[in-house]
């Protein structure tokens, strides 16, 4: 389904939030929120960010459209970095990164109609004549499952999954080349979550679009995506395709994050993997791995070297010392035995 | 087993405009001791509506319109005095809600805040309550429960506020413990940590659960008997094994479907058309699910089923199940045959 071309290179990415400390103090510390992470989309597949509250998926998804100026990292968007373009340039390259978020209800000006909502895009960037806009808007409209006449309502009177799919219409009006969908469907009920997923499971095949989709629900991941990145502390733990990761997970904090969806088979009682305390504060992580103070196969060289975030098979690649071969001693080799 | 809440045609209104919209209508549910019961529902299915009900916590211009809901077989909740209602809750009946950021008081400590609930239910000697205190906190996984009570709720963590509502909720050992989408604000770690430990602690305290989401995996998970709400009615009751086995509503089908095809990328997720109806859609004649359900007739629209008995202890408020009238329902599983 994807050809091997990447179409978004992000790498090294950082993105650190200065602390103050009260009015005349100098900011110290940091929120390491994004802390140097790299990946690629390829064109017209699925990669998915995933990882609990806190983890830095939301605001990687933010970097690539500079909602949030990164500090520092490339993101390299058809060969060329985005991040060295003018606010001026990079208005151009708006047009192909668009964005969904995850509250329909904050998201659409209340005050226009959804006429003028989905207008308002193509005439800021002058694509069009008024008349022309006002046909793509209905063209578009029906694409996402709207009617002609509910074109002229304002989104209050809409539903959650209704105006989930205005938003969609919105981002998608432009003809983007890339969609980041942050927490798309994560406010939606069970029933409407499918409707909406459906749409843009076609959308992206009518419009050959490339999605990055940031979510914290698994399952959810695991339907729409082709690859998938776990997150954690504002770094990558693990990424490979979904089959592997969903089946053969190599990091024991996927191990466990995926343990402990809830299953919907009651009859099956699955072993599972109950981590232990919370997620450390980011602007103060622990030493060595950002995990270690929760993982179940925690040892020595844990708290003293931070793994390396390596390709240990085709296209998996893990940041854990239990599968760094190099410069593996021989009590590392025993106590690895003993965990698994 | 003795029960413990019985609900028995049990309505919700809406005061509009001197006009009753029955948010709940004719629930009825059973929970016996040490049982752990859930009820499952979408967004504005009533769910939350029917557990403020039982502590007589419903909001202004919502009111119990018909039904009666006992407690231990004698007490009936929808005219106890505020006086004695303020017994019952906590020592009998205690509640979690969704938000642990919202309810706890930013202002005091957490020792402050759980000593008042023992104080209120005639606690005296401050050893007694500190004592108390720390071995309920040790209980719900604190490895410095000291410290825990001299904190303020925002140096806590979501999962740790969490556990804190949980102490105090079991603080007076209740009979019953309600919790309203306990987990559903936390990351899914911290969901199985704080699940984990409701059943345990539950167990020990000999308390039942009536646990309200809106994740069927949380209930498979947790519960022994299940209730699916739809726009204000129990569509289907029955044990979560035959549920999930033979689900027998139209609704719960779809539901499971949708939940189940997640992941499965060769075919299409199953979605049911439409919107859960708003309260001043619905009309009081017919089923409420007629408007979204594949399998509709005639009858539907005209009449509200009853709930029928598909199996043993499994109901299903569907005509599919009426066997004269339900001749055409193909899908359903060889034994929904009413008896």
């Amino acid at each position: 389904m994807s050809t091997q071309q990447p179409i978004l290179r992000v790498a090294n990415l950082k993105k650190y939030f200065p602390q103050k400390l009260g009015l005349f103090k100098r900011s110290k510390n940091h929120v390491r929120a994004v802390d140097d992470i790299s990946f690629e989309i390829y064109e017209e597949e699925t990669f998915s960010l995933v990882g609990e509250s806190g983890c830095g998926k939301s605001t990687t998804g933010r970097s690539i459209l500079r909602l949030h100026e990164p500090t520092s990292g490339e993101i390299i968007y058809q060969g060329k970095n985005i991040l060295e373009f003018s606010k001026g340039e990079f208005r151009s390259y708006r047009k192909d990164l668009q964005m969904i978020f995850q509250d329909p209800y904050s998201s659409l000006n209340p005050r226009m109609t959804v006429k003028q909502l989905l207008m308002e895009p193509l005439l800021t960037h002058h694509i069009c004549s008024k008349k022309e806009a006002e046909k793509r808007v209905y063209d578009i409209a029906v694409k996402v499952g709207l009617t002609k006449p509910q074109v002229s309502k304002y989104p209050h009177e809409f539903s959650g999954g209704q105006r989930q799919r205005i938003s969609i219409a919105r981002s998608l009006i432009l003809n983007p080349k890339v969609v980041i969908l942050d927490e798309a469907v994560s406010a939606l009920d069970v029933s409407i979550q499918a409707q909406i997923l459906n749409l843009l499971i076609d959308l992206q095949e009518e419009f050959k679009l490339t999605y990055l989709f940031i979510s914290h629900d698994l399952n959810v991941v695991q339907h729409v995506s082709d690859r998938v990145g776990v997150m954690y502390l504002g770094q990558i733990m693990e990424m490979s395709s979904t089959d592997e990761l969903y089946n053969k997970p190599l990091h024991p904090y996927t191990q466990s994050l995926l343990s402990a969806i809830p299953s919907t088979k009651p009859r099956e009682k699955k072993e599972r993997i109950i981590l232990k305390g919370d997620v450390p504060d980011p602007s103060n992580p622990p030493s060595g791995c950002p995990f270690r103070l929760r993982c179940p196969k925690v040892h020595e060289r844990c708290s003293v070297e931070k793994p390396v975030y390596q390709e240990v098979k085709q296209n998996h690649w893990v940041a854990c010392h239990l599968y760094d071969e190099r410069n593996q001693t021989d009590k590392d080799k025993k106590l690895e035995e003993q965990f698994i | 087993m003795t029960n413990v809440l019985e609900i028995k045609d049990l309505s919700i209104d809406l005061i509009k405009n001197k006009e009753r919209l029955h948010i709940v209508n004719n629930l009825n549910l059973t929970i016996m001791k040490k049982q752990k019961y859930g009820i499952v529902g979408e967004s504005g299915s009533g769910k939350s509506l029917t557990s403020l009900s039982i502590l007589n916590l419903l909001p202004e211009g919502i009111e119990v319109g018909n039904g009666h809901i006992l407690l231990n077989n004698d007490t009936n909740l929808v005219n106890v005095s505020k006086k004695d209602m303020r017994h019952i809750r906590g020592n009998e009946i205690s509640m979690i809600f969704q938000e642990p950021m919202t309810a706890l008081d930013p202002l005091f400590t957490i020792e402050h805040q759980v000593s008042e609930v023992l104080k209120f239910h005639g606690e005296t000697s401050k050893k007694e309550m500190h004592n108390k205190m720390m071995t309920l906190f040790e209980q719900v996984g604190f490895a410095r429960p000291k410290q825990i009570l001299k904190s303020y709720p925002h140096q806590l963590s979501g999962g740790m506020r969490q556990r804190v509502m949980i102490a105090m909720a079991l603080i007076c050992k209740p009979k019953l413990l309600i919790a309203d989408e306990p987990t559903t604000a936390l990351d899914v770690t911290i969901q199985a940590q704080i699940l984990d430990l409701m059943n345990e602690l539950t167990e020990y305290y000999d308390t039942s659960i009536l646990l309200i989401t809106h994740d069927l995996g949380v209930i498979a998970e947790t519960c022994e008997r299940v209730a699916v709400m739809y726009a204000g009615t129990v569509v289907e009751e029955a044990s979560v094994k035959d549920l999930f086995d033979h689900p027998a509503h139209p609704y719960t089908k779809g539901l499971l479907s949708s939940v189940k095809s997640l992941g499965d990328r060769t075919k299409k997720l199953y979605a049911i058309p439409g919107n859960v109806p708003s309260p001043v859609e619905l009309k009081d004649a017919g089923c409420r699910f007629a408007s979204r359900c594949p399998f509709v007739m005639d009858i539907c629209r005209e009449k509200e089923p009853e709930l029928f008995s598909v199996q043993d202890r499994h109901y299903s408020k569907c005509w599919l199940h009426d066997m004269e009238e339900g001749s055409t329902y193909e899908y359903a599983t060889t034994d929904s045959e009413s008896s």
